[in-house]
């Protein structure tokens, strides 16, 4: 069977023409088992036929001659280039079937036909000639039958004599199959056949199959077990059942190259594409594929344009069928050549997206959700882009020092845009504008990174709006220049930085994009969604002790939802809990109006931007064209907030609030989030965190990832092996997740010094200390600690009584619940300005130190230096009720860190240890990692010193042994270069630890001359007592 | 009981100090130094999750000598008894001050509105009133919105306690919006009759008040008013200091011609906040916000926070300043308070200076329990009456006990309690 001469071809176009052979006999057998069809007429079709089922279709011709008769295609031109087989009747030659080529084509193993082409002509022939002389008995008996008199044969038999002979594989994928199916009728016989192949029946071959190969049987044994297997079929089975099964079987042979395809690794975008229309184009009722296959592709193809994640792809194989392929891949662009992938947040969207299409048919509330449409362009194609441009030497950027990035950064944005893109890429976005027509797009990142590794890209890389109107050309520069700005970003120092961190900078990162219909409606000039927003399955901003994790959250404003998804600061989206809609945030009239959403964000048709426009004066002004609006805003009239539809609300006299009260209350939203959050949460296995938006007709989700890799904090356990002297406290009620780090200063508000203020106004300059402090303490690196009810209002004894200007620097407020006469306080939750710290990432913690699990070190505080009077002299006579403590006065040099699990309802705050000389090796690293060695003449460093010995402290050297080339000009350049890196060390430096030094680095040169005579700093090196540690150079692997 | 601080006690110091000024009888301070009664009652409420929880609600009513109870219900999470008390004792004082016919009293429940919805809030009201039906009504107590409650909340509770009686009493509480028994100039009541009380203080001081200055902290609901009603009287506003809401600081807005009401409420969004940038455009100028205080103008008008005048602020005051106009609660500090006499700044007390929401409240019981209301008009020219009424009464005493109008308007008030407790017969 095998042919080592012969060269290695593509295994697909192998598959092409198995394919078309199969073909072949499929359809001669159809014809000749056609009672409707003359002998002739059978003889004219077979021709084409076996004409197509030839390498060359388009130059080859075909005769038959049968006794007197000659059949020609149309074609037909006798050549030098034939190949042919006899037709027999009787076992006499009575004609033959000729193929000619009628040009001439390289030479294969028959001329220039294929081997598979010999076999494939004999089999026909002999078919042929089996039915030529059925078709004379026919004639004569005057009558037809399933079963050929003469052979007495059924249909399926002919076929798989003739699969045997011309397709042995092909027959043996139909004897597994029927084996398969005699299994699962539960016939016996299949079962002791096949216990029978390779039975272990010896002692010597006890150890088979375990230790030591199993024996191979012959190929004989192979062919007699084939044919076993049918006698047995045929006698379990009527004949039509296996006449069916057969056919069944020959239809989904033709989806073989596709699975194959599927299954192959890096198959590029153009050859998958093919394949799949390829399946496609055959016409339905000729084409079938087994379950098993069906599941197979779809597995395939999923890896191939969406993840390998096993997470995802054993939740996504039950909902991302075949079909949606053929769909989609009309939706993906990129270089026919490349292997790129369609990235994360496209995975998690379309994955979603499909879920609510199926689900929708069980859970009533998903049905009217809907997906904008999208297009996809793949990772490779900002690769393909680089190259085209010769732009290839971007790809290390990322190695630079981020200050170099920063600088370079407008620069390489203006490199990107003034690229040519490829014109396979420009002819794909083409037609995506042509799809789109003229709505507004928005152009997304969907990382690879954030797929693979489940980083939390969120607002590192970018999405961008455009407008997308005016002449064809002019749409598509503005989509290319968005493209090009949104690759730029890969090279952004944010994210680089990002990656940095997290030690991803080695991944390749390649970007792929997202391009999706904005979804709105048209409001005067503007286009919007009326509302839009995000949610997540775990609400990690309990506001209220009533609000479990599990309520989850809302976070919505009218307009495009930017302003729900970032924190904008100054304004403020509506805040609920979608399983606990009732409770509301911002429960006080007051408040309402406080917190509510003061600019809108949306796309001005009419100048071609996106705008922010003040959210009252839109409304107003187009009131009767705002879809819902009544539903979105309340009216502010005789202290309470009314329904906008009330007729006797005068618009003037009334101020307007967003509060999306009836919109909560009267619509769908509700209960559309609440099944998409439970659908999802409950098929990814894992809680979600989704955008949405509004049209006016429709909810649509925008995106679909898991919450831990969203905007919020991933969760970090708590440690279990904090010594308790380290500890400061623990808390195991209503706790949210988050962890905050680096904290050096608490400030202490002790609650039973508090409560025995005797007066007002001490209480109210405990606030105003507080005040100060805030001012003054290094931001967000210090923790508020007080009684009771932060921000009390009219009884401050409650609380104290600041404002949240008071306390915006902080990086978590603490709310301490200590008992007094039995009975413990309620606690604020921050209520009195909750958002505002939601809107500023501050976090917020209930202590309840009197209740078991929970503690306060109280000799933590006790025992500290008290920074009071030092920081505000002006309060030092609060000083017992008024604490701040210097966390590096305790644990020198070292911070507080915070870990709350919102999962386990635990929280820890302990302090952590400097460490200054892990800082300092690690910026060694760095430099090294940065340098240029050859631009500067380096061969080795090495660290010698405190740093070395893991014994330096804030203000401590790093001292570096370099050794040098004998080179002058190289040595200043490289003195030069580190000495920027010195003035950045310092400064960071002094930002982790406060200390002030001019230098850290401190440098000692060495030559190979001083290596030679062991001189002053070159003893260091090969010290035997205490050698010099040696930090690795870039691409160079320790020393020569 | 705590060691702390004690605004219950607070009060009871401060009405002992001007008892014995008035040289009260110890009948008489024993029975206005304490709430006449004092009521405490559970209100079960069924929760939308199914289970029951009790509330704890109150009522102090602290004196009815000189008519119905007068007060607000608030709802608050940590309440403390003593509060209330003390609370109930000034709505006494603050009523008679105003000189209308109307008690003390406060009450409310302990609660968190924030941790609960809206349809168990209506249930906490409705229970309340079924608790206490008895014991109150149009003509015995009638409460109104306080901290964390609202008129949506006062009308549950009319609506409850109309069910229960069977009748119709819109007199029952305050506070209620136009048309379901609201009083028409409430929202200006409280500016109006500030600027009300200064007109007058003016004319005692021999300031014209057309050809006056001032400055104003606070541009809310009760600055804003006064602006208007000040400007209206021929004044100049030369400076306002307004809270700003973005940068949670407040900045001072100046023109030395004097400000644009119209003009600057037009570029102040529903928070209170000025627009800077807009503001520099029409030629204010903007500075910190302590600037206000500085100026030099004739009068003074804290209208936003409590204790923004403090010694500090105190001893900055310009000479030229002549009146201190407190619209805020509390704006001065003992301290402060101490310097303004020694400067000679006549101080107009909260308690007299923004009483005229108080008055207005009555003017609504008024109409509502004639069930005939009158025009804004109207209302507003009642409180014209009432205010000058009350601040020429307070200013008469002061001048004949040498004392602040701040002591005068105790006196007055505790006196006119006092009296009526003794006509009854009761002391």
């Amino acid at each position: 069977m095998s042919n080592e001469n012969r060269p290695i071809v593509d295994p697909s176009k192998v598959l092409q023409e198995r394919l078309k052979e199969l073909n072949c006999i499929y359809g001669i057998s159809t014809l000749i088992q056609d009672p409707s069809i003359g002998l002739d007429e059978t003889l004219d079709k077979s021709m084409q036929l076996i004409q197509n089922a030839y390498q060359y279709p388009d130059i080859t011709c075909v005769r038959i001659r049968s006794g007197d008769k000659i059949f020609t295609t149309p074609n037909f031109r006798e050549t030098e280039w034939v190949q042919s087989s006899p037709i027999a009747f009787r076992k006499k030659a009575i004609g033959a079937i000729e193929v000619f080529y009628m040009e001439e084509r390289e030479a294969l193993e028959e001329g220039p036909f294929m081997h598979e082409e010999r076999r494939l002509l004999n089999a026909v022939a002999d078919l042929l000639s089996t039915y030529i002389e059925r078709q004379d008995i026919t004639l004569k008996l005057n009558g037809f039958e399933t079963k050929d008199k003469a052979t007495d044969k059924n249909d399926w038999e002919i076929i798989l004599e003739l699969l045997i002979k011309t397709d042995p594989r092909g027959a043996l994928r139909i004897t597994r199959r029927m084996i398969y199916y005699l299994y699962r009728i539960q016939n016996e016989e299949i079962t002791s056949l096949l216990a029978n192949v390779c039975p272990i029946n010896s002692k010597e071959m006890e150890w088979c199959g375990i230790n030591i190969p199993n024996p191979k049987e012959d190929a004989k044994e192979l062919q007699r077990v084939q044919s076993k297997v049918f006698e047995i079929a045929k006698k379990a089975i009527p004949t039509e059942e296996i006449s069916d099964l057969f056919q069944t079987w020959l239809k989904s042979d033709k989806g073989r190259p596709l699975l194959i395809a599927s299954q192959k690794q890096g198959i590029s975008l153009g050859d998958m594409t093919s394949e799949i229309n390829r399946y496609w184009d055959i016409p339905e009722d000729a084409r079938a594929l087994m379950p098993e296959d069906e599941r197979a592709i779809s597995a395939g193809l999923i890896r191939r344009f969406f993840t390998a994640r096993l997470k995802y792809l054993n939740v996504a194989k039950d909902y991302i069928t075949l079909d949606d392929f053929v769909d989609l891949t009309k939706r993906v662009i990129g270089p026919l050549q490349g292997e790129g992938k369609l990235g994360g947040k496209s995975s998690g969207l379309y994955l979603a997206h499909k879920i609510v299409e199926v689900e929708k048919k069980r859970v009533k509330e998903l049905q009217h959700i809907k997906t904008p449409k999208s297009w996809y362009l793949t990772s490779d194609t900002m690769m393909h882009l680089i190259r085209y441009n010769d732009l290839d030497d971007l790809i290390n950027i990322k190695y630079l020092d981020p200050t170099e990035i920063t600088q370079e950064q407008a620069f390489l944005e203006q490199l990107f845009k003034n690229s040519v893109f490829p014109p396979d890429i420009v002819s794909g976005l083409r037609s995506i504008l042509n799809d789109v027509g003229d709505k507004p797009i928005i152009v997304r990142s969907s990382s690879l990174l954030e797929d693979s590794f489940e980083a939390a890209f969120s607002g590192k890389y970018k999405s961008l709006f455009l407008v997308n109107s005016g002449p064809m050309e002019d749409r598509l520069n503005h989509l290319m220049n968005a493209i090009a700005e949104i690759y730029a970003c890969v090279f952004a120092p944010s994210p680089l930085e990002y990656r940095r961190e997290r030690g991803l900078l080695e991944f390749s990162e390649e970007m792929s994009i997202l391009i999706q219909e904005v979804v709105g409606t048209r409001v005067g000039p503007y286009f919007l969604p009326i509302y839009a927003g995000v949610s997540l399955s775990n609400n990690e901003f309990r506001w209220s002790p009533r609000i479990r994790r599990e309520d989850g959250m809302i976070r919505i404003v009218a307009g495009l939802g930017t302003r729900a998804v970032d924190r904008v600061g100054d304004d403020y989206p509506v805040l609920m809990a979608p399983f606990r809609p009732e409770i509301r945030v911002n429960r006080l009239i007051d408040e309402a109006i406080q917190y509510s959403q003061r600019f809108i964000d949306l796309i001005n048709i009419e100048k071609g931007t996106l705008e922010t426009v003040d959210c009252a004066d839109l409304l107003k002004k187009y009131w009767d064209e705002y879809p819902q609006v009544h539903q979105i805003v309340s009216m502010h009239k005789e202290g309470m907030l009314q329904p906008a539809r009330n007729v006797l609300v005068d618009m003037e006299g009334a101020e307007m609030v967003v509060t999306f009260d009836k919109i909560i209350e009267k619509t769908d939203l509700i209960p559309q989030i609440k099944a998409l959050l439970t659908v999802l949460k409950n098929i990814l296995h894992t809680p979600v965190d989704i955008e949405f938006a509004h049209d006016g007709q429709n909810l649509y989700l925008l995106q679909c990832r898991p919450q831990h890799q969203g905007a919020e904090v991933g969760r970090i356990p708590v440690p279990k092996n904090i010594p308790s002297a380290r500890k400061l406290f623990t808390g195991n009620k209503y706790i949210t997740t988050s962890h905050i780090e680096n904290i050096e200063y608490i400030v202490y508000v002790d609650p039973g010094e508090y409560a025995d203020l005797k007066e007002r106004n001490h209480m109210l300059d405990v606030a105003r200390a507080v005040s100060m402090l805030n001012k003054l303490l290094p931001r967000r690196r210090f923790v508020l600690m007080g009684p009771g009810r932060w921000g009390s209002r009219g009884d401050i004894k409650l609380g104290v009584p600041i404002q949240y200007s008071d306390i915006n620097n902080t990086s978590l407020l603490i709310e301490i619940a200590r008992q007094r006469g039995g009975y413990q306080p309620d606690l604020s939750f921050g209520t009195h300005f909750f958002q505002d710290l939601v809107e500023a990432d501050i976090h917020y913690l209930p202590l309840y130190p009197d209740e078991p699990g929970n503690l306060l070190n109280e000799d933590f505080i006790a025992y500290a230096p008290n920074k009071l009077a030092e920081v505000v002299p002006k309060y030092q006579y609060l000083e017992n009720v008024v604490k701040v403590i210097r966390i590096s006065d305790i644990e020198d040099g070292g911070t507080l860190t915070v870990i709350m699990d919102g999962e386990a309802n635990l929280a820890l705050a302990y302090t952590v240890p400097a460490d200054h000389w892990i800082w300092r090796v690690r910026k060694a690293e760095e430099i090294a990692e940065s340098m240029d060695a050859e631009l500067y003449g380096v061969k080795a460093i090495y660290i010698i010193g405190s740093s070395k010995d893991a014994t330096a402290r804030a203000a401590s050297d790093l001292d570096l042994v370099i050794h040098v080339s004998d080179s002058p000009e190289k040595t200043e350049s490289l003195m030069r270069w580190l000495k920027n890196w010195d003035a950045k060390l310092a400064a960071e430096n002094q930002e982790r630890t406060g200390v002030d030094t001019e230098t850290i680095l401190d440098i000692h040169l060495v030559t190979d001359q001083d290596i030679k005579a062991k001189t002053s700093w070159a003893t260091h090196i090969d010290n035997p007592y205490n050698p010099a540690r040696q930090i690795r150079l870039k691409g160079k692997i320790a020393a020569e | 009981m705590d060691k702390g601080f004690n605004a219950f006690k607070m009060a009871q110091e401060q009405f002992d100090k001007i008892a014995e000024q008035l040289e009260l009888d110890q009948a008489t301070r024993d029975l206005l130094r304490t709430p006449a009664r004092e009521y405490h009652f559970l209100i079960p409420v069924k929760m939308d999750d199914g289970t029951i929880k009790i509330f704890k609600g109150f009522r102090m009513q602290h004196n009815d000598a000189r008519g119905p109870c007068k007060g607000g219900i608030r709802f608050h999470p940590q309440e403390t008894v003593d509060t209330v008390k003390a609370l109930s004792m000034w709505m006494t004082w603050k009523c008679a001050v105003a000189d209308i016919p109307l008690g003390g009293g406060k009450g409310g429940v302990i609660c968190d509105p924030h941790n609960l919805s809206m349809r168990e809030q209506e249930a906490i009201c409705r229970g309340w009133v079924r608790q206490i039906y008895k014991n109150v009504g149009p003509q015995a107590d009638v409460p109104a919105p306080d901290v964390m409650t609202n008129s949506q909340h006062m009308l549950w509770i009319l609506d409850e306690y109309e069910i229960l009686t069977g009748s119709h009493y819109p007199g029952f509480i305050t506070g209620k919006p136009v048309g379901m028994g609201g009083s028409l100039g409430r929202t200006e009541a409280t500016g109006y009759a500030a600027v009300f009380a200064l007109r007058e203080a003016c004319k005692d001081l021999e300031i014209d008040i057309s050809k006056s200055t001032a400055s104003i902290q606070g541009f809310g609901n009760v600055g804003q008013y006064a602006i208007e009603m000040y400007m209206k009287y021929g004044g100049t506003v030369k400076a306002i200091s307004c809270w700003d809401q973005k940068e949670s600081k407040a900045y001072t807005f100046l023109r030395p011609n004097g400000i644009d009401l119209k003009e600057l409420r037009g570029i102040t969004d529903k928070f209170g906040t000025i627009d800077k940038k807009k503001a520099k455009e029409l030629g204010y100028d903007i500075q910190e916000g302590h600037v206000w205080a500085e100026q030099d103008v004739d009068i003074l008008i804290p209208a936003a926070l409590e204790n923004s005048i403090t010694g500090e602020v105190a001893e900055k005051i310009k000479p030229q300043v002549k009146i201190l106009l407190e619209g805020a609660n509390g704006p001065t500090t003992p301290e402060a308070d101490k310097i303004l006499n020694q400067k000679k700044i006549m101080v107009i007390p909260d308690f007299l200076a923004n009483s005229g929401g108080v008055v207005c409240s009555y003017f609504e019981q008024v109409q509502s329990n004639m069930n005939y209301f009158w025009t804004k008009d109207e209302v507003l020219g009642k409180l014209d009456d009432k205010m000058t009424e009350a601040f020429y009464s307070v200013l008469e005493l002061s001048k004949k006990k040498k004392c602040s109008l701040r002591d005068a308007a105790y006196m007055i008030a505790i006196s006119r309690v006092a009296e009526a407790c003794r006509l009854r017969g009761w002391v």
